[in-house]
């Protein structure tokens, strides 16, 4: 296999589920923020929770489909580029997968229609049972699918026999040592998305004076639950850390841009680094003074670790785990800035009137994607040159497939994905302009299907008999 | 207790699953490049929307069985068949979206251009993919030992042809049910061509396979009374079919075309097995390890009667004729 064929498998599986990642972490979020919100107007009968409900409903199908439809490649993808990782890794991963698709991925697709469609067809109980079994349909499938990837992470349960992997342990396979903190550190990224997103599209509104009752009760929502999960994913992050640096420390080594065994003291904590794999150094290092060891290793003085503790045939590219690790960190501490402050101007009643905290919310509000990215490249780049650490390395498991086939199926993808990103992209701001409010005309002069993703629908007379009831 | 074989039957199912439920959402989709009243089409599309992503499971439902169950077999055929798979996933990808987009326009033309190629082509390649596994994968010991363009030959691109005349035979039965008046009419023209077309392809590919595979040819031999049997009853279910078009019984249709293909299926089980790579790897060879087989079984066998639970359930929410103006509102 030549090395040519092996970086374009690896680059079409990165950009592949790169792509998808984003349409997960959205829907994941938006499916536990949307049985929130019908919960509420259950409880409630508030209209405004159900126009929310409606109004983010479409953009979460919207996100829900594309994250199906990038999703199927992946499942197929482990054997079109990495036929050897599929035959090793296959009988301990693809059950779990199975698993996956198997609880989860029907129990979405059963409820999803009836979440989507069904509103007139059962009534308001069963609809909000099948916004929670959606929801809690997306909660399975991050479980098994951190499962599967922790365990390339942190391998357990396993033995090799003749060549071939043997599963001896089930239990350990699945509770391997990463997943009980990658698990809730994924999903608390995914419930921060939604709220970054919620509370930006209502900042929107309220900057431009439309749609202020929407506006306030998703700024005021979207932030109170980004406030607590803020709080939750630090914490949850920092163990994380601790234990990414006992099972992988080749991965924190690269993370913190140090190359030297023992760094410096007092350690900078660094933002910027041009890292020279080659000679083991950096050419440029900007940091922080002191605030390297205080973080890292809670003193004024104490050193930390550098990647030359790791043999150099086992080491990450530092530049792709240290900007990715920064990426996710960076943008955190901005998400944290935010939720504090409004807790801030809740506190003085300042929540919705103060314009340059919501052009903040604005800019924020695709911020929990960006972070989740970041630390995606920062688990998937940091775990290299392994495909399954410490048993199978990435260039053994690239597929018989030359390299010419490759380029030309990474070139349709790059199209087809951003023809999708664009298409999405397009509707959900054509969504956002149109607003939550509708007008009465257009629901009832064009009926159709289409019409359960529309913000209009609510408003309609017969909507609002049907949905009243 | 053979859990391999039992782990086969469960992918075996799944593909049986996924050709009979997609395979009239594709054959929708084909058919909508045909139509050219836009309410027809969104009768069409609406006929479908509910759940066609559910059905479209059973596919990556066969494709982690694979993973899980038979993970040699998965990493020789994945790679064998690298260009249909991946342009039916990229295919599959656009009509995925066509119909998540297309609730989003005013103008619909576009998507359904969109939604109706990428159906056709994701047919297509199934049927490559079928025909290049009939034809025969090279293997050089665990791995793929042939050309990723060994499946771009003449018999493939026949058994495609084939495949897309199914769907389309699906689809109008699918059409003849769900749908009224013209969209009913439009079913039954379209019923009339593509069932004889769909014969006339089906026979040449069952000659041209006989032709090029001696494997087939053998169990043509061994299993003479029952291919003949499956053929014959092909056979039957087709006229029922054919008789039934234009007659009051909206689902009679569909019933015998269903009953068509998964004959069609039996008849490649009987073919291909105890086979899980056509006529070069047995399924035993390609096994995952015992606890493998057991994990995913004790899932299947737990989740499976509630999945098809969930399945009959969305179906009967949304049974009967689809309504004129969609679902809601």
């Amino acid at each position: 296999m030549n090395m040519d064929a092996a970086m374009l498998a690896r680059v079409q599986f990165a950009f592949t589920v790169s792509f998808h990642i984003i349409f997960p972490t959205t829907s994941i979020g938006l499916a536990m923020f949307l049985a929130v919100m019908e919960g509420l107007w259950l409880k409630t009968k508030d209209a405004i929770y159900l126009q929310i409900y409606r109004f983010w409903l479409g953009i979460f199908a919207m996100a829900f489909g594309v994250g199906v439809v990038t999703g199927i490649v992946l499942s197929f993808e482990f054997g079109l580029g990495f036929a050897r990782f599929a035959q090793i890794a296959g009988p301990a991963i693809g059950p779990m997968i199975a698993l996956e698709v198997l609880t989860s991925f029907f129990l979405e697709a059963g409820f999803l229609g009836i979440m989507l469609f069904g509103f007139r067809r059962v009534g308001p109980k069963l609809h909000f049972l099948a916004t929670c079994m959606v929801a809690l349909g997306t909660l399975m499938s991050a479980s098994w699918i951190l499962s599967a990837n922790s365990w390339m992470q942190t391998p357990d349960g396993v033995a090799m026999q003749n060549g071939r992997l043997v599963v001896a342990d089930w239990f350990n396979v699945i509770v391997n040592p990463s997943w009980l903190y990658r698990l809730p550190h994924m999903v608390t990224a995914a419930y921060l998305t939604a709220s970054f997103l919620v509370a930006g599209v209502g900042a929107w509104y309220l900057l431009r004076g439309k749609h202020t009752r929407f506006g306030r009760k998703s700024v005021s929502i979207g932030m109170s639950f980004a406030a607590i999960l803020i709080a939750g994913q630090v914490f949850i992050g920092d163990i994380l850390y601790g234990t990414m640096l006992k099972h992988q420390p080749s991965k924190m080594q690269a993370a913190e841009g140090f190359w030297e065994e023992q760094s410096q003291s007092p350690a900078p904590y660094y933002w910027v680094i041009v890292p020279d794999q080659l000679h083991q150094r950096n050419r440029v290092a900007l940091g922080i003074p002191y605030l390297g060891s205080i973080w890292l290793t809670h003193s004024l003085h104490g050193r930390v670790e550098g990647l030359k503790n790791t043999p150099r045939d086992r080491q990450p590219m530092m530049g792709m785990v240290f900007y990715g690790f920064r990426i996710m960190y960076g943008t955190a501490i901005l998400m944290f800035g935010i939720a504090v402050t409004s807790l801030w101007l809740r506190w003085h009643g300042r929540l919705f009137i103060t314009p340059w905290f919501l052009r903040a919310l604005v800019i924020m509000a695709p911020s929990g994607i960006i972070a989740t990215l970041g630390g995606w490249y920062l688990a998937e780049t940091g775990r290299q040159p392994w495909v399954i650490f410490g048993l199978l390395r990435t260039l053994d498991a690239v597929s018989p497939v030359p390299a010419g086939a490759l380029l030309s199926t990474l070139i349709a993808f790059i199209c087809i994905y951003a023809f999708f990103m664009t298409a999405f992209l397009i509707f959900v701001f054509r969504i956002i302009r149109r607003g939550p409010e509708a007008t009465p005309e257009h629901a009832e002069a064009s009926g159709s299907l289409k019409n359960a993703l529309r913000p209009q629908v609510i408003e309609s007379p017969t909507a609002t008999a049907v949905l009243g009831r | 207790m053979d859990l391999p074989l039992i782990s086969a039957v469960f992918a075996a199912f799944s593909i049986t699953m996924y050709v009979l439920l997609d395979g009239f959402d594709l054959g929708v989709g084909a058919l909508l490049l045909l139509q050219s009243h836009e309410t027809s089409r969104n009768h069409m599309v609406d006929s479908i929307t509910p759940t066609w992503d559910g059905n479209e499971t059973w596919l990556i439902m066969t494709g982690v069985t694979l993973l899980a169950g038979f993970p040699v077999a998965y990493g020789i055929l994945m790679p064998a068949f690298y260009i249909p798979l991946t342009v039916m996933l990229l295919a599959l990808g656009l009509r995925g979206v066509s119909f998540e987009f297309r609730a989003q326009m005013k103008q619909y033309r576009q998507w359904d251009v969109v939604l109706g190629i990428g159906s056709i082509v994701t047919a297509c390649m199934q049927g490559l993919i079928l025909g290049g596994l009939i034809q025969g994968v090279a293997i050089r010991g665990d791995t793929f030992g042939g050309s990723v363009f060994d499946c771009l030959r003449t018999f493939p691109f026949l058994s495609a042809a084939c495949v897309l005349a199914g769907y389309v035979v699906l689809g109008g039965c699918w059409l003849y049910l769900k749908t009224a008046e013209e969209s009913r009419h439009f079913a039954e023209r379209t019923l009339r061509l593509a069932l004889p077309a769909f014969l006339i392809l089906f026979s040449l590919a069952c000659v041209t396979a006989v032709s090029i595979q001696p494997e087939v040819r053998a169990v043509w031999k061994t299993h003479a009374v029952s291919l003949a049997t499956i053929v014959g009853m092909m056979a039957l279910a087709a006229v029922v079919l054919f008789d039934g078009i234009g007659k009051r019984s909206d689902l009679r249709p569909l019933i015998a075309a269903l009953s068509m293909v998964s004959l069609g299926i039996t008849g490649l089980a009987v073919l291909i097995f105890p086979n899980i790579v056509p006529f070069r790897l047995s399924l035993w060879e390609a096994s995952a390890s015992r606890l493998s087989h057991i994990f995913l079984l004790g899932g299947a066998i737990v989740v499976t009667p509630v999945v098809l639970a969930y399945s009959a359930f969305a179906y009967w929410v949304f049974r009967g004729k689809t309504p004129a103006e969609g679902w809601e509102i």
